[in-house]
């Protein structure tokens, strides 16, 4: 038996349930087929018990980052302040140190570290955030990662090491493994319209990318977006054909007809699906390229946060060689139970993900009690979420292409492939990557499949 | 020869000390000193070697290969080591011993021959407390990685 709609979406993640429901609201009948058996894509609530959660996945949102914000407005999901009281504890060699602020206190590499970020905040103007393959130095940029041009412009390695520390999470890698024109691109779009992006925006709590968290957690937006949608979950997309009167799309629990369909998965897996006629060689080189980074949320679970009473945030910087990258307090707005949450990403989760789980357990620990006390080598619940593990995902958190890719295939990112749209965190131009770059990409996506019906 | 010997109880059943020191490739979790474990066996076996690079003073490194001599299961455990000139004939012995309350004593111990005559000596007169610190704080990393691992595991 075949469905028929006016538009189909592949993909119950942020993106997609906020295209849904847009066309919904204009008056189009949509169907979303969703592969996994729950709502949220790469946002995951992780059950703490008497009815509080902490995050899994996606969690923070910050100024600039408007959709995401307004829509959680639009559904009644509160936001509230990540966390930030204290101080936070800097680790290099095996030794911890406190500070405050976002800048760790490293003197030999400060320098350095400054140097790269006023750099890279001028360059990121430079990079039209809707063609960055026409940026004047695009070719040239694109040729470079982004760790050989910190190199060029750094005298040592701390600048580098500390701007890993923020690729851990945000990539999933490292600047080896990211082209220096997607790097700009990226950080150009840590902003909105009136607020041009800067690398601070990014790493920021207080005013930054990780100010606020949601009350019930982020995926709580998808759930109540998905609540009046017809949503099928386990319905994986198998293989999309079109014509020149509609687009028809094979799942596991049965086949869909429309007219238009927006598939808002991951690059990569989009073109692991069996399309006819084939995608267009540049789109599919494109998506085969947007691999996403390697990351693993790592999380203990306490009593209560014990390292607030001794005036420490629960925020932790680690300079190579620790096993994460960085640690937040997780704890749920009601202030108990306590949670701490690392990142476990690129460079760490290679080193760490094929381990034996309690050998990697006891390095995440080991590493918490370095910022928060030995009290944090006894939780009383420990998990992870490996992203790689995800089949629908893949990865995490976002694409990072090499070099060569976007100056020479970016204009394919977001090209409609006859009746079949995209959208995806990975399709904005600000806040790439970011749950408010899915919203944005849904939002925009939506309109553009009214303006083309 | 000198022998610097440190013992201390670790909060931690016998059979999870054994299961950690007996990995060859885990050393840099726990033993102060070692950066990194460059070759290992992984369940040390005698006869067999692993190789390390260890901080010596400050910023100085060097590479290091320790034999395995001698496994007595859940007691003893004897490696000869390499490359740490000018100390010689260096052999690192590791002791256990199961307490009634289910904790366990060890011992970390170093023997070994000083090398460059009286300078030598001096050097490693002065070098000796702070051997013996890192020898506490690596048994104290290792009480904290079992822990860590959830004792009960």
């Amino acid at each position: 038996m075949t469905n028929r709609v006016d538009v189909v979406v592949v993909g119950a993640g942020l993106a997609g349930l906020t295209a849904a429901r847009t066309l919904i609201a204009a008056g189009r009948s949509v169907a979303v087929l969703e592969a996994r058996d729950r709502v949220g894509g790469r946002t995951l609530n992780h059950d703490l018990g008497n009815g509080e959660v902490t995050e899994a996945g996606g969690q923070f949102a910050g100024p600039t980052q408007n959709h995401v914000l307004a829509l959680a407005d639009e559904l009644g999901v509160k936001t509230f302040p990540a966390y930030n009281e204290g101080a936070s504890v800097y680790v290099h060699r095996g030794t911890a140190k406190r500070f405050t602020g976002d800048i760790p206190p490293d003197p030999f590499a400060l320098p350095d570290l400054g140097l790269a970020m006023r750099r890279i905040d001028q360059l990121a103007r430079q990079v039209p955030l809707d063609a960055p393959w026409q940026a004047q130095h695009a070719q040239r940029w694109d040729a470079l990662t982004f760790e050989s041009w910190i190199r060029r412009i750094n005298i040592g390695t701390g600048g580098l090491d500390l701007v890993n520390v923020l690729l851990g999470s945000a990539y999933g890698g490292t600047a080896a493994e990211a082209s220096l024109l997607f790097s700009l691109h990226y950080i150009a779009g840590m902003g909105d319209e009136q607020n041009p992006g800067t690398i601070e925006r990014g790493i920021g709590v207080a005013g930054g990318a990780q100010e606020s968290r949601f009350v019930g957690g982020s995926q709580q937006l998808s759930i109540a977006m998905a609540e009046p949608l017809d949503v099928r979950l386990g319905t994986a997309v198998r293989a999309i054909e079109q014509d020149a009167t509609s687009v028809m799309l094979r799942s596991d629990a049965g086949n869909w007809t429309a007219r238009q369909a927006i598939v808002a998965v991951p690059p990569v897996l989009a073109a692991r699906i069996a399309w006819t006629p084939a995608l267009p060689p540049q789109q599919d080189a494109l998506f085969q390229r947007m691999t996403f980074g390697t990351l693993m949320k790592c999380e203990a679970v306490y009593d209560e946060p014990f390292w607030r009473s001794d005036d420490l945030s629960g925020q932790g910087v680690f300079r190579s060689g620790s096993p994460i990258c960085s640690m937040f307090d997780n704890t749920p707005p009601s202030g108990k139970p306590g949670v701490l949450m690392g990142f476990l990403g690129g460079r760490q989760w290679r080193a760490w993900a094929h381990r034996a789980p309690r050998e990697r357990r006891a390095a995440v620990l080991r590493s918490f009690a370095q910022v928060a006390g030995r009290g944090a080598l006894r939780p009383r619940e420990y998990f992870e979420q490996d992203w790689t593990a995800e089949p629908w995902t893949r990865g995490g958190p976002t694409s990072v292409p090499g070099p060569g890719v976007l100056s020479e295939l970016g204009e394919w990112r977001d090209r409609p492939f006859g009746r079949v749209h995209w959208a995806g965190a990975e399709h904005a131009n600000y806040w790439n990557g970011y749950m408010d770059g899915a919203v944005r990409s849904g939002t925009d996506v939506a309109r553009a499949v009214l303006e083309a019906s | 020869m000198t022998e610097v010997s440190e013992t201390a109880v670790l909060a931690v059943p016998v059979e999870r000390v054994w299961a950690v020191i007996a990995r060859t490739d885990r050393y840099a979790e726990w033993v102060v000193g070692v950066l990194e474990v460059t070759d290992h066996h992984a369940e040390a076996t005698v006869g067999r070697t692993y190789s390390e690079r260890n901080q010596t003073v400050g910023a100085l490194t060097t590479r290091s290969t320790w034999t395995v001599r001698e496994i007595e299961p859940l007691r003893t455990r004897v490696d000869t080591g390499v490359g740490f000139e000018p100390m010689h004939d260096m052999t690192n012995v590791f002791t256990f011993r199961a307490m009634d309350d289910g904790h366990t004593e060890m011992t970390y111990a170093v023997r070994y021959r000083p090398g460059l005559g009286p300078i030598g000596k001096l050097i490693d007169k002065l070098q000796q407390p702070a051997l013996r610190k890192k020898f506490q704080a690596s048994m104290r990393n290792l009480e904290d990685l079992i822990v860590a691992e959830g004792v009960d595991q």
